[in-house]
Protein backbone atom coordinates (compact mmCIF):
# COMPACT_ATOMS: atom_id res chain seq x y z
CA UNK A 1 0.00 0.00 0.00
CA UNK A 2 1.09 3.42 -0.79
CA UNK A 3 2.14 5.72 2.24
CA UNK A 4 -0.56 8.74 2.30
CA UNK A 5 1.26 12.43 2.12
CA UNK A 6 -0.39 15.06 3.97
CA UNK A 7 -2.25 16.75 1.29
CA UNK A 8 -2.34 13.81 -1.07
CA UNK A 9 -5.58 13.50 -1.84
CA UNK A 10 -6.92 9.81 -1.59
CA UNK A 11 -7.54 7.95 -4.61
CA UNK A 12 -10.66 5.63 -3.66
CA UNK A 13 -12.92 7.96 -1.38
CA UNK A 14 -15.59 5.19 -1.16
CA UNK A 15 -13.89 2.23 -0.70
CA UNK A 16 -14.14 1.92 3.15
CA UNK A 17 -12.04 -0.53 4.59
CA UNK A 18 -9.42 -0.35 1.48
CA UNK A 19 -7.22 2.28 4.00
CA UNK A 20 -6.81 3.30 7.02
CA UNK A 21 -9.25 6.57 6.17
CA UNK A 22 -12.24 8.18 8.47
CA UNK A 23 -14.88 6.60 6.38
CA UNK A 24 -13.51 3.07 7.88
CA UNK A 25 -14.25 3.97 10.86
CA UNK A 26 -18.68 4.68 9.97
CA UNK A 27 -18.29 1.14 8.19
CA UNK A 28 -16.67 -0.67 11.57
CA UNK A 29 -19.58 1.07 14.26
CA UNK A 30 -22.39 -0.14 11.51
CA UNK A 31 -25.39 -1.73 14.43
CA UNK A 32 -24.09 0.14 16.98
CA UNK A 33 -25.29 3.15 18.74
CA UNK A 34 -24.67 6.77 17.58
CA UNK A 35 -25.03 10.15 18.47
CA UNK A 36 -25.19 12.43 15.50
CA UNK A 37 -24.47 16.30 15.57
CA UNK A 38 -26.02 18.35 12.83
CA UNK A 39 -24.77 21.94 11.58
CA UNK A 40 -28.13 23.23 12.55
CA UNK A 41 -27.61 22.47 16.06
CA UNK A 42 -29.53 19.28 16.35
CA UNK A 43 -28.75 15.77 17.72
CA UNK A 44 -30.11 12.40 16.78
CA UNK A 45 -29.13 9.66 18.90
CA UNK A 46 -30.21 6.14 17.50
CA UNK A 47 -28.29 2.91 15.53
CA UNK A 48 -26.55 3.42 12.67
CA UNK A 49 -27.51 0.74 9.72
CA UNK A 50 -25.76 2.32 7.02
CA UNK A 51 -23.19 4.76 5.61
CA UNK A 52 -22.71 5.61 2.34
CA UNK A 53 -19.82 7.61 0.39
CA UNK A 54 -21.60 11.32 0.85
CA UNK A 55 -22.13 10.22 4.60
CA UNK A 56 -25.53 10.08 4.28
CA UNK A 57 -26.47 7.48 7.01
CA UNK A 58 -29.82 5.77 7.94
CA UNK A 59 -30.20 5.34 11.53
CA UNK A 60 -32.78 2.93 13.34
CA UNK A 61 -34.88 4.15 16.78
CA UNK A 62 -33.52 7.52 15.36
CA UNK A 63 -34.49 10.14 17.84
CA UNK A 64 -34.29 13.59 18.02
CA UNK A 65 -32.95 15.10 21.84
CA UNK A 66 -32.04 18.44 23.43
CA UNK A 67 -29.61 20.00 24.89
CA UNK A 68 -30.69 18.10 28.27
CA UNK A 69 -31.04 14.50 26.34
CA UNK A 70 -34.41 14.85 26.71
CA UNK A 71 -36.34 13.13 23.41
CA UNK A 72 -38.36 15.71 21.31
CA UNK A 73 -38.89 13.46 18.62
CA UNK A 74 -39.12 9.87 17.51
CA UNK A 75 -38.66 9.12 14.42
CA UNK A 76 -38.20 5.43 14.11
CA UNK A 77 -36.21 4.34 10.86
CA UNK A 78 -34.29 7.63 9.60
CA UNK A 79 -32.57 8.74 6.40
CA UNK A 80 -29.92 11.46 7.28
CA UNK A 81 -28.47 13.31 4.32
CA UNK A 82 -24.20 13.59 4.70
CA UNK A 83 -23.71 17.40 4.21
CA UNK A 84 -25.94 18.34 7.44
CA UNK A 85 -23.53 15.73 9.60
CA UNK A 86 -20.40 17.87 11.75
CA UNK A 87 -19.55 14.37 13.65
CA UNK A 88 -20.86 10.85 14.16
CA UNK A 89 -19.79 9.57 17.52
CA UNK A 90 -20.09 5.81 19.21
CA UNK A 91 -22.69 6.49 21.64
CA UNK A 92 -21.78 4.99 25.26
CA UNK A 93 -24.83 5.59 26.81
CA UNK A 94 -23.15 8.16 29.31
CA UNK A 95 -24.96 11.73 29.85
CA UNK B 1 -42.17 -7.10 1.08
CA UNK B 2 -38.50 -7.15 0.93
CA UNK B 3 -36.47 -8.77 3.08
CA UNK B 4 -34.86 -5.86 5.18
CA UNK B 5 -31.35 -7.42 5.80
CA UNK B 6 -31.33 -7.69 1.86
CA UNK B 7 -32.65 -4.28 0.88
CA UNK B 8 -30.92 -1.85 3.39
CA UNK B 9 -27.19 -2.28 2.54
CA UNK B 10 -27.16 2.21 1.66
CA UNK B 11 -28.62 4.70 3.26
CA UNK B 12 -30.86 5.72 0.79
CA UNK B 13 -32.45 2.32 -0.05
CA UNK B 14 -34.83 3.30 3.38
CA UNK B 15 -36.28 6.26 0.80
CA UNK B 16 -36.79 3.90 -1.46
CA UNK B 17 -38.54 1.40 0.60
CA UNK B 18 -40.83 4.83 1.25
CA UNK B 19 -42.13 4.88 -2.35
CA UNK B 20 -45.45 5.66 -2.56
CA UNK B 21 -45.92 5.81 1.26
CA UNK B 22 -46.01 8.59 3.93
CA UNK B 23 -42.72 10.08 4.74
CA UNK B 24 -41.90 13.09 7.25
CA UNK B 25 -39.21 15.30 5.57
CA UNK B 26 -37.23 17.70 8.20
CA UNK B 27 -35.68 20.74 6.21
CA UNK B 28 -33.63 23.44 6.89
CA UNK B 29 -34.52 26.54 7.85
CA UNK B 30 -36.75 25.26 10.62
CA UNK B 31 -39.30 23.89 8.28
CA UNK B 32 -41.17 20.42 7.88
CA UNK B 33 -43.52 18.23 5.21
CA UNK B 34 -45.57 15.57 5.29
CA UNK B 35 -46.45 13.89 2.44
CA UNK B 36 -46.80 11.07 0.14
CA UNK B 37 -43.51 9.95 -1.58
CA UNK B 38 -43.46 9.75 -5.44
CA UNK B 39 -40.20 10.48 -6.49
CA UNK B 40 -36.71 10.80 -5.45
CA UNK B 41 -32.77 11.10 -6.35
CA UNK B 42 -29.62 10.52 -5.23
CA UNK B 43 -29.29 14.50 -3.98
CA UNK B 44 -32.72 13.86 -2.24
CA UNK B 45 -34.97 16.01 -4.65
CA UNK B 46 -38.35 15.19 -4.31
CA UNK B 47 -41.51 14.84 -5.00
CA UNK B 48 -44.35 14.85 -2.40
CA UNK B 49 -47.97 14.58 -3.10
CA UNK B 50 -50.74 15.63 -0.53
CA UNK B 51 -48.10 17.07 1.18
CA UNK B 52 -48.98 19.21 4.37
CA UNK B 53 -45.79 22.16 5.21
CA UNK B 54 -45.24 23.25 8.86
CA UNK B 55 -43.22 25.86 9.43
CA UNK B 56 -41.16 26.47 12.53
CA UNK B 57 -41.61 30.33 13.89
CA UNK B 58 -39.75 31.81 16.99
CA UNK B 59 -41.98 34.26 18.71
CA UNK B 60 -40.00 36.07 20.41
CA UNK B 61 -41.88 39.85 21.18
CA UNK B 62 -41.62 39.37 24.63
CA UNK B 63 -37.89 39.07 25.72
CA UNK B 64 -38.16 38.00 29.29
CA UNK B 65 -40.38 34.84 28.17
CA UNK B 66 -39.28 31.94 27.10
CA UNK B 67 -39.57 32.51 23.04
CA UNK B 68 -42.68 30.41 21.83
CA UNK B 69 -42.70 28.23 18.76
CA UNK B 70 -46.00 29.84 16.27
CA UNK B 71 -46.37 27.03 13.65
CA UNK B 72 -47.49 27.49 10.24
CA UNK B 73 -49.54 25.16 8.23
CA UNK B 74 -49.82 24.82 4.45
CA UNK B 75 -51.80 21.99 2.52
CA UNK B 76 -49.79 21.51 -1.28
CA UNK B 77 -51.41 18.88 -3.80
CA UNK B 78 -48.13 18.41 -5.69
CA UNK B 79 -44.52 19.67 -4.46
CA UNK B 80 -41.28 19.41 -5.67
CA UNK B 81 -38.22 19.65 -2.80
CA UNK B 82 -34.58 20.48 -4.04
CA UNK B 83 -32.73 18.06 -2.28
CA UNK B 84 -29.92 20.46 -0.63
CA UNK B 85 -32.92 21.43 1.62
CA UNK B 86 -32.98 18.18 3.06
CA UNK B 87 -31.73 17.10 6.68
CA UNK B 88 -34.02 13.80 6.77
CA UNK B 89 -36.54 11.83 5.96
CA UNK B 90 -38.41 9.00 7.77
CA UNK B 91 -41.27 6.83 7.35
CA UNK B 92 -44.39 8.47 8.84
CA UNK B 93 -46.09 5.59 10.58
CA UNK B 94 -42.53 4.09 11.71
CA UNK B 95 -42.07 0.66 9.92
CA UNK B 96 -43.03 -2.03 12.64
CA UNK B 97 -40.64 -5.02 13.00
CA UNK C 1 -31.72 12.76 -14.83
CA UNK C 2 -34.81 11.91 -13.13
CA UNK C 3 -35.88 14.99 -12.16
CA UNK C 4 -34.64 16.77 -15.76
CA UNK C 5 -36.60 14.70 -17.32
CA UNK C 6 -39.79 15.15 -15.09
CA UNK C 7 -39.26 18.95 -15.91
CA UNK C 8 -38.80 18.32 -19.12
CA UNK C 9 -42.50 17.17 -19.32
CA UNK C 10 -43.98 19.59 -17.58
CA UNK C 11 -42.62 22.50 -20.25
CA UNK C 12 -45.48 24.79 -21.05
CA UNK C 13 -47.55 23.96 -17.84
CA UNK C 14 -47.94 26.95 -15.16
CA UNK C 15 -45.76 26.01 -11.84
CA UNK C 16 -45.21 28.07 -8.94
CA UNK C 17 -41.40 28.75 -7.74
CA UNK C 18 -40.73 28.71 -4.20
CA UNK C 19 -37.19 30.11 -3.49
CA UNK C 20 -34.72 29.85 -0.43
CA UNK C 21 -35.57 33.49 0.33
CA UNK C 22 -39.21 33.12 0.49
CA UNK C 23 -40.02 34.80 -2.61
CA UNK C 24 -42.61 33.22 -5.05
CA UNK C 25 -42.54 33.42 -8.49
CA UNK C 26 -45.87 31.81 -10.92
CA UNK C 27 -45.32 31.62 -14.29
CA UNK C 28 -45.13 29.31 -17.70
CA UNK C 29 -41.99 26.95 -17.59
CA UNK C 30 -40.29 27.70 -20.92
CA UNK C 31 -37.35 25.18 -20.06
CA UNK C 32 -35.03 23.35 -17.81
CA UNK C 33 -31.94 22.13 -17.74
CA UNK C 34 -29.43 19.39 -16.12
CA UNK C 35 -29.12 21.41 -13.07
CA UNK C 36 -32.66 22.57 -12.53
CA UNK C 37 -32.09 26.23 -13.71
CA UNK C 38 -35.39 26.99 -15.20
CA UNK C 39 -36.76 29.48 -17.54
CA UNK C 40 -40.02 30.87 -16.90
CA UNK C 41 -42.11 33.48 -18.67
CA UNK C 42 -45.24 35.82 -18.05
CA UNK C 43 -43.95 35.31 -14.69
CA UNK C 44 -45.71 37.04 -12.01
CA UNK C 45 -45.03 37.32 -8.02
CA UNK C 46 -48.21 35.51 -5.73
CA UNK C 47 -47.19 38.42 -3.48
CA UNK C 48 -46.90 41.90 -5.09
CA UNK C 49 -47.00 43.78 -2.18
CA UNK C 50 -43.98 42.04 -0.70
CA UNK C 51 -41.85 41.53 -3.63
CA UNK C 52 -42.87 45.13 -5.79
CA UNK C 53 -39.48 44.88 -7.11
CA UNK C 54 -40.38 41.66 -8.98
CA UNK C 55 -43.32 43.22 -11.06
CA UNK C 56 -41.26 44.18 -13.62
CA UNK C 57 -40.13 40.74 -14.70
CA UNK C 58 -42.49 39.31 -17.34
CA UNK C 59 -39.64 36.41 -18.24
CA UNK C 60 -37.01 35.07 -16.16
CA UNK C 61 -34.19 32.63 -15.12
CA UNK C 62 -34.00 31.17 -12.06
CA UNK C 63 -30.60 29.27 -10.81
CA UNK C 64 -31.45 25.69 -9.61
CA UNK C 65 -29.56 26.16 -6.62
CA UNK C 66 -31.98 28.68 -5.25
CA UNK C 67 -35.02 27.09 -5.48
CA UNK C 68 -36.49 25.58 -2.84
CA UNK C 69 -39.50 24.10 -3.83
CA UNK C 70 -41.40 23.85 -7.11
CA UNK C 71 -45.37 23.81 -6.88
CA UNK C 72 -46.43 21.41 -9.51
CA UNK C 73 -49.93 21.45 -11.30
CA UNK C 74 -51.57 18.07 -9.80
CA UNK C 75 -53.55 17.17 -12.51
CA UNK C 76 -50.37 16.19 -14.59
CA UNK C 77 -48.33 14.79 -12.91
CA UNK C 78 -48.85 10.48 -13.16
CA UNK C 79 -47.06 9.74 -9.72
CA UNK C 80 -47.09 5.76 -10.84
CA UNK C 81 -44.87 6.50 -14.17
CA UNK C 82 -42.69 8.89 -11.85
CA UNK C 83 -42.56 6.19 -8.84
CA UNK C 84 -41.45 3.71 -11.66
CA UNK C 85 -38.73 5.56 -13.27
CA UNK C 86 -37.68 6.54 -9.57
CA UNK C 87 -37.27 3.00 -9.14
CA UNK C 88 -35.42 2.17 -12.17
CA UNK C 89 -32.84 5.21 -11.45
CA UNK C 90 -32.08 3.97 -7.96
CA UNK C 91 -31.82 0.51 -9.40
CA UNK C 92 -29.48 2.59 -11.90
CA UNK C 93 -27.33 4.20 -9.30
CA UNK C 94 -26.73 1.31 -7.17
CA UNK C 95 -25.94 -1.26 -10.17
CA UNK C 96 -23.28 1.94 -10.82
CA UNK C 97 -21.84 2.39 -7.57
CA UNK C 98 -20.73 -1.40 -6.98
Amino acid sequence: MQDMQNGDSPQEVNQVGDTEDPSKFLGDIIGAPVVVKLNSDIVFRGTLQSVDGYMNISLERCREVDHNNKVVRDYGEAFVRGNNVIYICLDDGSV
Amino acid sequence: MEDKEEANNEPLDLVRLCIDEMVVVKLRGDRELKGRLHAYDSHCNLVLGDAEETIYVADDEDEDEPSRVRTITKKLEMLFVRGDSVVLIAPHAPIVH
Amino acid sequence: MLFFSFFKTLVEHEITVELKNEVCIRGTLKSVDQYLNIKLDNATTTDESRWPHLIACKDMFIRGSVVRYVHLPPGIVDTNLLEDATRREAEAAKAKAK
